[in-house]
């Protein structure tokens, strides 16, 4: 093939700009423009499509050196078409010859099967909406002393207020001062459910006093155990149950 | 013991496709029809109790799948990677082959116009597709064909079950018939 045959076209009103690593090969990109130009693939305007071919293909040194003979091969090929075209040539009865029908047959062949490839691609799309046994697999959680506190202190006050609000307002006109309560107690008190359950339920620790002040002192409690590592303080989401943690180093001394 | 109801329990216990013939092994006196009974038995059942699995049929085979409206769900739960869909040049190679079946690499590459000595490594790799034979001519070339793994991958319960030839055009149809002594 001579170098005028590819270098680049002149930008004139049928160039038709492609970008060639869309193509997976030289009949997909022939099919491309004679299906997008609604050019009659049985009677192809071969000088058009050959030098709309030859300037798309100018960017075919992007190309690995195998794909870019397979678009080199076919710019050959349509370059020989384009001189049959012009010295027709008649078979043994006469008849005359059409350079492009070989051409033609590989196209309309190479279509079909790319509509069967979409045809399997549908069906492996609705394959894929159906699933056997195994295909959930659950990952395991991450140890618990690798998790840090997942609670921030706006969750933390959220479930606060929650509660506050829970709790019974005291009657108006008069007040039951009942004795100080104290963090130890609290703390002691804490670490005793957790002895025996690994976990417990704020709400739990402080439901059998249910005053505003056993509450507030019961998570001063808790943010202290945390504090010490000896507690791990979680809540899902806001306003769901606030958790109490036995730390690991409490599971292992239990 | 209701013959659905060990039927259930096999499908169940089992990961992959299970033919009515492999099915009636499970006990003396069983046989394929018997096994198709018990399958509509046990479809009929999940149907009326709105289950979210149902049996399909794949790859000449029995399986328990979630229907597909349960698709979103198991994709945004834990799902195991790699079950992936196949690529362009994939698709597109499996189709020569899947109608032409036995073909060699050199029809595969003269349709496709591209070198498709990859593809075809990738698709055997991924066994669905495999060497049935070995071609007249220069070198003896390999032929391939479609294996049971293409089937289930794609959901057909069997090869006749691939988009009619009539649903594609013209030529092709052709070329099937001519091609394939043996499909229906």
């Amino acid at each position: 093939m001579s170098d005028a045959a590819l270098a680049p076209h002149p930008s004139g009103p049928d160039l038709y700009q492609v970008e060639l690593e869309r193509f997976q090969g030289p009949l997909d990109l022939l099919l491309h423009l004679i299906r997008n130009q609604d050019v009659d693939i049985f009677d192809i305007p071969i000088s058009r499509i050959t030098r709309q071919f030859l300037a798309a293909i100018t960017q075919v040194e992007r190309l690995e050196l195998e794909r870019a003979g397979e678009f080199l091969e076919m710019a050959a090929t349509l370059v020989r078409i384009k001189a049959q075209m012009l010295f027709p040539r008649r078979t043994d009865d006469g008849e005359e010859e059409d350079p492009r029908a070989e051409l033609v047959r590989r196209l309309l062949e190479y279509e079909h099967f790319r509509e069967a490839a979409r045809l399997l691609e549908e069906a492996e799309r609705n394959r894929s909406r159906l699933r056997e046994r195994g295909y959930v697999e659950v990952r395991p959680a991450p140890p618990l002393a690798d998790v840090p506190l997942h609670t921030e202190w706006s969750e933390v006050w959220e479930a606060v207020r929650g509660l506050a609000a829970r709790l019974a307002e005291p009657e108006p006109g008069y007040r039951f001062l009942g004795r100080p309560v104290r963090m130890e107690e609290k703390i002691e008190l804490i670490l005793g459910m957790l002895q025996e359950s690994r976990r417990v339920e704020f709400a739990a620790v402080v439901s059998p006093w249910g005053t505003r002040m056993h509450a507030v002192v019961s998570l001063l409690a808790c943010l202290e155990l945390a504090k010490r590592s000896r507690v791990r303080v979680r809540q899902a989401e806001p306003f769901a149950p606030l958790w109490v943690y036995r730390r690991r180093a409490e599971d292992e001394a239990a | 013991m209701r013959v659905s109801r060990m039927v259930e329990a096999l499908l169940f216990a089992s990961q992959s496709p299970l033919s009515a013939a492999e099915l009636a092994r499970a006990e003396e006196g069983l046989d394929e029809e018997r096994v198709e009974e018990a399958v509509a038995e046990l479809r009929a059942e999940y149907e009326r109790e709105g289950r979210a699995f149902g049996v399909f049929e794949v790859g000449g085979g029995y399986q328990l799948l979630t229907r597909p409206e349960y698709a979103p769900v198991l994709e945004r739960f834990d799902s195991v990677p790699g079950s992936s869909r196949l690529s362009s040049p994939a698709l597109e190679t499996l189709a020569i082959i899947a109608y032409r079946q036995p073909v060699g690499r050199a029809e595969v590459e003269e349709i496709r116009g591209v070198g498709s000595g990859g593809v075809l490594r990738t698709l055997q790799e991924r066994e669905l597709i495999e060497v049935v034979g070995r071609g007249e001519g220069l070198g003896r070339p390999l032929l391939y064909g479609t294996t049971r793994r293409f089937l289930e991958h794609f959901g057909f319960r069997s090869i006749e079950d691939l988009p009619r030839p009539d649903e594609l055009p013209v030529v092709l149809a052709q070329r099937t018939e001519e091609g394939k002594p043996n499909a229906a």
